[in-house]
C-alpha cells in the first residue's frame, strides 16, 4: 500500500477479461499484471527500449508464492524454512522452521530441554500424525517423528540445531 | 430425448478435442450439429426438449453480456470507444450488408446477415487475446472496447427489429417499464440480494436462473422482446454483485450455449441446394472487411496501419453472437449463409489470432518504419 504513493501505478477494468494492474518502474521499464476471469494471473514485463514484453501465466496459488517472494519474505532453498522480513520494524527478520524430532529428544518434555533458556527460539506448533498442536505447553513430552515448528532468529535457530537437536 | 442425449456426448468429444488443440469450439459444435440433423446423418431433430434448452442458451448467453455492460465505464472510455466502434460498424455493416443484397437477399434479411456479419465473437476475441498473451498489448485494449461496442449495436439492434410490427409509442413504454421495474429491484433490493449471493447452499444457483427465466417469460406475456429485457436485466444486476452473479449464471450459460449451438446446426436446411459460390464469397468478404476496418481503426487510434493488422487479427471470428441473430430473424437460406460464415471466420480467425504478430513483424523489415512500443500509455 505504501509504495503507490512512489509509482503511478495504474488499474482498470477491462470488461469480460478482468483488472489489470500496470506501473513503470524508474528505469522505464514496465510489468503489468492480470487478473483473468478464468482464474489465471498474467504477468507481462517489458523493458524500456523493447517493443515484445514476455508474458507468464500463473495460477493464484504461483502468484502467492511470487508475491511473497517479492514483498520479502525469502523462501529459503529448503522448503521447511521461511524468513519473514519486517521493513517497517528497523528491518525485522524472523525465520520459521521446522524440524523433524529424533530418537535423543524422545520422550523429553519442552521444559526439561531449556528450549527458550538455552537457545532464544520458541517451538509455536507440533505437528504428530495427522494432528497439529498449536502453542504445546513446557510439559510437552516430544515423540519420534514429530514435526516441530520452532520461531526465531537466524543464530537462535542455530544454537537450537547445535545445542538441542544434536544426534 | 436421446436425440439430445446423443447431441451432449457429440459436443463433449468436440470440446475435449478443441480444448486440447486449443482452437474454438463454437466452430465444431455447429458443424456436429449439421452432421446430425437434417443436413446430415438426420438422427437428431429439434424437438420440444431441443428447443427449450436451446432457447435457455441463448436467454443466458444475453444476460451474461448484460452483466459485463456496465455502462459508467463505456461513458469513461467514450472516444476512443467511439471512434473505433463506429469505424467498424459502418465498415462492416455496409460491406455485409451490399454483398447480401447483391447476391439477391430482401432488404430485411440483407440487414440480418449484415448485422451477423458485422458482430464479432466477443468469446474468441478475448479467449485469443489471453491464450496467446497479448493483453499488455495496447491493441488488445481497442479490440476489448470494441467488443463492448459491438454489445451496445446488437442491443440497439433487437430493439429495432422487435418494434417492427407495433406500435412504437407503446412498445417503448412497455420496455421503460421493465426497465424501471428491473432498476428498482437492484437498487432497493441491492442488500437482501447480495446476502442472497453470499450463500453457499442452492439459493445464489436457483435464484439466478429464476430471476432469468422470470424476466424471460414476463417480457413475453407483455409483449416485448425477453433477449432485450433479459439483457436488461442483467446490466440491472451488475450494479449488485456482478461477479457473483456471473458465477452462477456460467453453470447455466455454459451448458444450454453449447447445446444451442449444436441444435443450431441441427435446423440448418441444405437439402434445398447452397449457392457455394455466394457463401465462399460472404466469407471470404467478412475476413476482408474486417481488415479494412482494422486498419482504419489502427490509424485512427494508433496512428499506425500495423497496429490494425493485430485488431483485424484478433476480430475475424464470428460466433455466438452472428449465430444468436440467426436463430432469432434468419430465415433458412439466411441462417446457412451465417452458419457458414462463422465456421469459416472462426477457424480463420483462430490462426490470424495466432499468427498476426509475426506476420506484423515480418512486414516491419529493417528500414520500414519502426513498430510503436507496446505498452498501453493510459
Amino acid at each position: 500500500m505504501y509504495y503507490c504513493s512512489f509509482m503511478a501505478l495504474r488499474s482498470v477494468n477491462l470488461p469480460g477479461v478482468g483488472t489489470k494492474y500496470e506501473f513503470t518502474t524508474d528505469k522505464g521499464d514496465t510489468v503489468a499484471i492480470f487478473f483473468t476471469k478464468t482464474g489465471t494471473i498474467q504477468m507481462y514485463t517489458l523493458q524500456r527500449g523493447c517493443h515484445t514484453p514476455s508474458a507468464a501465466e500463473m495460477t493464484p496459488m504461483e502468484a502467492r508464492r511470487l508475491g511473497n517472494i517479492l514483498t520479502g519474505a525469502i523462501i529459503e532453498a529448503e522448503s521447511e524454512s521461511v524468513e519473514i522480513a519486517f521493513s517497517a520494524l528497523a528491518d525485522l527478520r524472523i525465520t520459521i522452521h521446522t524440524y523433524l524430532i529424533q530418537k535423543t529428544v524422545a520422550g523429553r518434555t519442552i521444559e526439561d530441554l531449556q528450549i527458550r533458556t538455552k537457545t532464544g527460539v520458541t517451538v509455536i506448533a507440533v505437528s504428530r500424525k495427522d494432528r497439529n498442536i498449536i502453542n504445546p505447553p513446557p510439559s510437552f513430552v516430544f515423540e519420534t517423528g514429530d514435526a516441530v515448528v520452532v520461531i526465531g532468529e537466524t543464530d537462535q535457530l542455530k544454537r537450537f540445531e547445535r545445542e538441542v537437536m544434536v544426534d | 430425448m436421446e436425440g439430445i442425449v446423443l447431441a451432449l456426448f457429440v459436443c463433449l468429444v468436440l470440446a475435449i478435442i478443441t480444448k486440447y488443440l486449443s482452437i474454438p469450439p463454437i466452430p465444431f459444435y455447429i458443424l456436429g450439429g449439421v452432421l446430425l440433423g437434417k443436413s446430415g446423418l438426420a438422427l437428431v431433430t429439434s424437438d420440444e426438449i431441443g428447443r427449450f434448452f436451446s432457447q435457455m442458451g441463448l436467454i443466458f448467453l444475453l444476460f451474461f453480456m448484460g452483466l459485463e455492460l456496465k455502462l459508467e465505464r463505456i461513458a469513461a472510455n467514450r472516444s476512443a470507444v467511439l471512434t473505433s466502434g463506429m469505424i467498424d460498424l459502418n465498415v462492416n455493416m455496409l460491406i455485409g450488408f451490399f454483398a447480401a443484397y447483391l447476391f439477391g437477399f430482401s432488404l430485411i434479411e440483407s440487414a440480418v446477415i449484415a448485422s451477423a456479419f458485422y458482430i464479432s465473437s466477443t468469446a474468441m476475441a478475448i479467449t485469443s487475446l489471453v491464450e496467446n498473451r497479448k493483453l499488455m498489448m495496447r491493441e488488445a485494449e481497442t479490440v476489448i472496447w470494441l467488443m463492448v461496442f459491438e454489445d451496445l449495436v446488437l442491443i440497439i439492434f433487437l430493439a429495432v427489429i422487435s418494434a417492427g410490427d407495433q406500435n412504437p409509442f407503446i412498445f417503448f413504454l412497455k420496455i421503460a417499464g421493465v426497465l424501471a421495474i428491473l432498476y428498482a429491484i437492484a437498487h432497493y433490493g441491492k442488500e437482501f440480494l447480495i446476502s442472497l449471493l453470499d450463500r453457499s447452499d442452492e439459493l445464489p444457483l436457483l435464484f439466478t436462473f429464476a430471476a432469468v427465466l422470470t424476466t424471460a417469460s414476463f417480457s413475453m406475456y407483455i409483449g416485448v422482446p425477453e433477449t432485450m429485457m433479459v439483457i436488461a436485466l442483467g446490466a440491472a444486476l451488475a450494479t449488485t454483485d456482478p461477479d457473483a452473479f456471473e458465477q452462477h449464471a456460467r453453470p447455466f450459460k455454459d451448458v444450454f450455449l453449447v447445446v444451442f449451438f449444436v441444435f443450431f446446426g441441427i435446423t440448418i436446411n441444405l437439402t434445398g441446394g447452397v449457392d457455394l459460390v455466394m457463401i465462399f464469397t460472404i466469407s471470404l468478404l467478412a475476413v476482408v472487411s474486417k481488415f479494412i476496418s482494422g486498419v482504419l481503426t489502427g490509424i485512427f487510434i494508433h496512428e499506425s496501419a500495423l497496429a490494425g493488422i493485430e485488431i483485424w487479427g484478433n476480430t475475424i471470428g464470428r460466433g455466438e453472437f452472428s449465430i444468436a441473430i440467426a436463430a432469432l430473424y434468419g430465415s433458412p437460406p439466411v441462417a446457412a449463409v451465417i452458419a457458414a460464415m462463422v465456421i469459416v471466420t472462426s477457424i480463420a480467425g483462430a490462426f490470424t489470432a495466432k499468427y498476426c504478430t509475426g506476420l506484423r513483424k515480418w512486414m516491419v523489415m529493417p528500414g520500414r518504419r519502426p513498430p510503436h512500443h507496446a505498452h498501453t500509455g493510459r
